[in-house]
């Protein structure tokens, strides 16, 4: 089944998330705001704009059951919002809570914990806050987990028990943390990653060989494994009962946001512009193709090219350029100058969300990224790499 | 107006700063032993390459070489072997050597001809060589392998 794409906007979705029935999507366009759109025929259209952060929105995440959406930002907040009734218009509309996070640098991702009694905020602080309700005084409390993180934390994972926390940070560590809460946890049963787990206790920390960033990090759907992209373009997995960290290296750009779709597949995708699928087992990892079908996925245009043409395509132009001072569109309009990508999303895709299935077996997935489009993907539909960005030909 | 106080060094004041040292693994080895172990290889790249084996001679330089700071004079030495290496092989050749290199080996590889193109000049450097590797082993590891070279602090 072809991809289902939307062209969002003319600018970069820095976060996506849909409501429980997929029905109602909440997006940031790289701005103060977020947007809550709803979809019409094959359009989504914006009905109401939550403007309350003061600088850049950095993340978003929806709590399906509970209905409650938050955002962090690089304002040093977040905000949880629910949906109430206007007090004048008795229209029902979402209102802002403001969340006393304690920290002094950005925040960079929030993720809801499973139970959605918790969530975690990562920030430039080199600190994740692990927020929770304290009913007595009405409002979100923090607890901040530092040690031993030494650099700005880029993303975070509940583990399915709401009690383990995973992160992914600067200095090129992915860790797992126990964000235990008294006041709102029952006593965490014991798993692979440890069994006496009070609030910061590290269950483990792991390292890429060739180091980067981590950019993501997921649980497998038990919980037992757990995965991370880092900027060496690899794709890792960690198997903590016997400690092996499998590390896949691709020969394209680095990976960005990851997804367990069963509990031997993930789905990967980045500075690539498309989703790759890796399958394995504690035997051994590999990549199995992508979800971007190259060959049949024209529609109604002319066949799209490979990625040499189009790769040649983006060097005539600058060629031209550079060696007889010609602009892009001076340089004839021909198809050599064509330097549109032949990916669905035409920019790194910065997020990856389940769409449709239960955990354990997911059946499609969204992708945002940097060209503002949402696209929904059937992940049965794994097809063999026809072209990576930069790579002129393969092994 | 008294601008000195953009030169403190603020980081002195700061316990959690993160260090150089706190993003990768030591070498394990000393900067004698990395010395040794260099110079070893050093004798066994020359009976390779007398033999013309150039895949066992880059595959004996590639193997865990030395890396980070004070082990200068290892990583000279290396880097010395390797250059003698790829301007001793044949344009034509290129393309099937790095194919028969491991992943580890071509990554190494990549480090060293950006390391090369850093130092014009240097011993027997020669741009032109060095960009003919390039071009084909970006062909054949992709440009993930140039992400890791510039990615990895373990410099070589």
């Amino acid at each position: 089944m072809a991809p289902e794409v939307y062209r969002i906007a003319r600018a970069p979705i820095t976060a996506h998330a849909f409501n429980a029935d997929r029905s109602t999507l909440a997006v940031s366009l790289n701005s103060n705001d977020a947007q809550i759109l709803i979809r019409e025929d094959q359009e989504w259209t914006t009905i109401e704009t939550l403007s309350e952060h003061d600088k850049l929105i950095t993340s978003i995440d929806w709590a399906p059951n509970s209905n409650r959406i938050v955002t962090a930002s690089q304002d040093r907040n977040a905000y949880v919002w629910q949906q109430t009734p206007d007090p004048k218009t008795g229209k029902v509309v979402w209102k802002p809570t403001l969340v006393l996070l304690r920290i002094n640098r950005a925040a960079t991702h929030v993720r809801w914990s499973p139970n959605e009694d918790k969530f975690a905020v990562a920030s430039g602080a080199r600190a994740i806050a692990v927020c929770s309700f304290d009913p007595e005084n009405n409002w979100w409390v923090s607890k901040l987990l530092k040690k031993p993180i030494r650099s700005t934390v880029l993303c975070v994972d509940w583990h399915p028990n709401n009690v383990l926390l995973a992160a992914g940070s600067a200095d090129s560590q992915a860790r797992v943390f126990s964000a235990y809460i008294k006041e709102v946890d029952s006593k965490p049963v014991a798993t692979v990653w440890g069994s006496k787990l009070p609030f910061n206790t590290i269950c483990g920390e792991y390292r890429s060989p060739a180091g980067g960033w981590v950019h993501g990090v997921a649980f497998s759907p038990t919980g037992d494994l757990l995965a991370f992209t880092s900027h060496d373009s690899s794709l890792n997995v960690v198997y903590p009962g016997s400690n092996v960290v499998h590390n896949i290296r691709m020969p394209s750009l680095p990976l960005v946001s990851l997804l367990w779709t069963t509990e031997d597949t993930i789905v990967a995708a980045g500075h690539d512009c498309q989703p790759y699928v890796f399958h394995g087992s504690e035997a051994g990892w590999q990549e199995t193709g992508t979800l971007d079908d190259q060959s049949t996925l024209g529609g109604a245009g002319p066949a799209r090219r490979s990625g040499l043409a189009a790769r040649s395509g983006a060097f005539a132009a600058f060629q031209a350029a550079d060696s007889r001072g010609l602009g892009g569109s001076a340089a004839g309009g021909s198809a050599s100058t064509d330097t549109k990508l032949n990916t669905v999303h035409h920019n790194t895709i910065t997020s990856i969300r389940a769409h449709d299935g239960v955990k354990g077996q997911i059946e499609r997935i969204s992708t945002t990224g940097v060209d503002g489009s949402l696209v929904i993907w059937d992940v049965s539909a794994v097809s063999a790499v026809a072209s990576r960005l930069g790579v002129m030909s393969m092994r | 107006m008294d601008v000195a106080f953009r030169k403190i060094d603020i980081d002195a004041f700061d316990d959690e700063v993160l260090r150089e040292p706190d993003l990768y693994e030591e070498d394990p080895r000393g900067p004698a032993q990395a010395l040794d172990e260099a110079k070893q290889k050093q004798v066994a790249v020359r009976s390779a390459l007398a033999r013309n084996d150039i895949v066992d001679a880059l595959s004996i330089v590639l193997d865990n070489p030395p890396y980070g700071p004070n082990v200068e004079e290892a990583k000279n030495v290396s880097l010395q072997i390797l250059l003698t290496i790829l301007n001793t092989t044949k344009s034509t050749e290129i393309s099937t050597v790095i194919k028969s290199l491991s992943m580890d080996a071509r990554d190494i590889l990549m480090k060293y001809l950006y390391k090369g193109m850093g130092k014009p000049g240097w011993g027997d450097i020669s741009g032109s060589v060095l960009l003919g590797w390039h071009e084909k082993l970006t062909e054949i590891a992709g440009t993930g392998c140039i992400v890791r070279t510039m990615t990895d602090r373990r410099t070589v």
